[in-house]
């Protein structure tokens, strides 16, 4: 019982979880813009940084896209660096309003190598502000450092709940600094994060991007549907196999008792003799299989979400997830409900079998 | 006061005894006799509750037991009966405290239970966390007559409590069962074919089944 409800708990954590914050970390918008590649690559790279990215795109042809008629708002990011796992992200300051953040303490960059971080990169790494860091190449943490050029930590950002939390935020230059790009048109960026002035051109304009240049356009929402939609079968996988689980345990729970009844008629019996009425023995049994139950469940519930907190704080996918507004719990209070009742059900029939014994052929029997 | 009333039992059909009449006053002994096989420890079983008669009805001061309901029963002989089985029917997993424990704590008694008083009363004393099943025949008799008061019954029934026992420990278990039932005031019905028993306890009714009333 313990590791079906484990399996369940983690399960629905994660499915809640992950829909909630693929959902929360999109702040409206309809496009990213970058190399061409697996489209769910670059969404999962841009906005929710799990991923790593496609490629590069020229900076010069981005900001042609910038000017583009049919483009409300555009923010360029430029990905590259970690520390210590936090992905450090070049951008400008729209990118703060995109997210409507705002910040704890400090203020945002001013010139290159001034950091921003999020709640959660404060937090964990212990920086504050003035406090200098040194960036790693690549989007996890090799060792192989900027040492060079540190960066200063300028800003903390408060708690959003959304994937800012997770990230450091510096300006383009201190990225184009970093690795010493100098020639203007040489400048490359990772994405553009786009919003239309007009949801039409959620048709027209991916066509003459993906056509027309060498990069490509993918919608955020339709690419994250399309992986929920995969994930949610696997989820039924796993969804089926712990019932199937919860079934077995229940069989368990219903055989040992059936065992242990039959085990002990004798001694049953005998306290029938001394004055136990039918119904407390009932009831005794009942109390045995419901506390086999209720602690199996309560504890798989508490295993499941330590695996989930787990993977929360030991995997950097993990870390792009958060809990949100614990909508969840009614769904696993809803599970732990159901199978208990289950569980008393089962439990029924060994008591009935106790209420009706003839204490006097068992004894005689005996 | 115990009144049976035209008490008898069938078994597939065949009657066992039948027309079996008694009044057992208050502090008074009943002692039951015969030979095996005439349905002693049947009679002892319709007495106690457990068993129900084919006819007839069984009344303790005026509460007629076979028309309460079954859990009615079972709290009612935890409350007023105590019952010395002739195989003790104890917890063998149990020790020998938990066996007056669990007995207790069918009465749903308030009353606080010296448990090593009775103990020591049939010798148990130093022997209160031994395993039954670790008990010789004459300590699990001893232990199933203190188990019978341990809760002070009205009434005690004692099924063969001497027959599988030696001489020395008939009278020891003999004398125990008087005593215990003179300080419960209990009466004391005994079934047996144990012939020694008559010299060792001193009853006001005899009841010789198989033969004549």
């Amino acid at each position: 019982m313990i590791v079906g409800i484990t399996i369940i708990t983690v399960s629905i954590l994660v499915n809640q979880v992950t829909k909630d914050t693929f959902s929360k970390n999109n702040p409206g918008l309809d496009a990213v813009v970058g190399a061409k590649g697996s489209p769910l690559q670059l969404i999962l790279s841009s906005i929710h940084h799990i991923d790593i990215p496609t490629g590069n795109i020229s900076y010069k042809n981005a900001r042609k896209i910038i000017k583009h008629p049919a483009i409300k708002s555009a923010i360029p990011i430029s990905l590259g660096d970690n520390f210590q796992n936090f992905r450090i992200v070049g951008t400008n300051k729209s990118f703060l309003k995109l997210y409507k953040a705002n910040l704890i303490s400090g203020t945002a960059w001013s010139q290159p190598m001034q950091a921003v971080i999020g709640y959660n990169v404060s937090k964990i790494t212990k920086l504050k502000i003035n406090k200098f860091f040194v960036g790693s190449h690549g989007l996890i943490d090799t060792g192989d450092v900027h040492a060079e050029q540190p960066y200063k930590v300028v800003g903390v950002l408060k708690k959003t709940g959304t994937i800012l939390d997770n990230l450091i935020l510096t300006s383009l230059d201190s990225v184009w600094n970093l690795h010493s790009v100098t020639n203007k048109d040489k400048l490359e960026i990772t994405s553009l994060l786009l919003k239309y002035k007009n949801k039409t051109s959620s048709f027209s304009f991916p066509r003459l991007i993906n056509k027309g240049t060498n990069m490509q356009a993918a919608s955020p929402s339709f690419e994250i549907s399309k992986l929920l939609k995969l994930t949610g079968n696997a989820h039924r996988i796993v969804d089926y196999l712990s019932v199937l689980i919860m079934i077995l345990s229940f069989l368990g729970i219903l055989f040992t008792l059936l065992n242990n009844i039959n085990e002990r008629k004798y001694d049953l019996a005998v306290l029938r003799t001394l004055g136990f009425s039918r119904w407390k023995l009932f009831s005794i049994i009942l109390s045995e299989g419901m506390i086999i139950s209720i602690l199996g469940s309560t504890i798989g519930l508490i295993f499941g979400y330590i695996v989930y907190e787990s993977m929360y704080y030991f995997s950097t996918v993990g870390r792009s997830l958060e809990l949100g507004q614990l909508n969840f719990l009614n769904d696993l209070f809803l599970i732990w409900i159901i199978v208990n009742i289950i569980a008393f059900i089962t439990c029924l029939v060994p008591c009935i079998k106790v209420y009706k014994q003839n204490i006097r052929s068992t004894l005689l029997n005996s | 006061m115990l009144i049976c009333e035209d008490i008898s039992f069938d078994i597939d059909g065949q009657k066992l005894f039948s027309n079996i009449n008694l009044n057992i006053q208050p502090q008074k002994d009943l002692l039951i006799t015969g030979p095996s096989g005439v349905g002693k420890t049947t009679l002892l079983s319709i007495l106690c509750g457990i068993q129900k008669p084919t006819t007839g009805k069984i009344t303790y001061n005026s509460i007629d037991l076979y028309d309460l309901p079954e859990n009615k029963i079972d709290e009612f002989r935890g409350k007023n009966l105590g019952v010395v089985f002739q195989n003790f029917n104890l917890i063998n997993t149990f020790t020998v405290k938990q066996n007056l424990e669990i007995a207790v704590s069918a009465i749903d008694t308030k009353k606080s239970i010296p448990f090593f008083n009775i103990l020591d009363r049939v010798g148990l004393a130093n022997k209160s966390h031994i395993k039954v099943a670790n008990l010789s025949i004459g300590e699990k008799q001893r232990l199933a007559v203190a188990r019978a008061f341990v809760g002070d019954p009205k009434w005690v029934f004692c099924d063969e409590p001497t027959s599988s026992l030696d001489d020395k420990n008939a009278n020891i278990i003999a004398n125990l069962i008087k005593d215990e039932s003179l300080r419960c005031k209990a009466s004391l019905v005994l079934i047996t074919h144990d012939s020694r028993i008559q010299t060792l306890i001193k009853f006001s009714k005899i009841l010789k089944l198989g033969d004549e009333l």
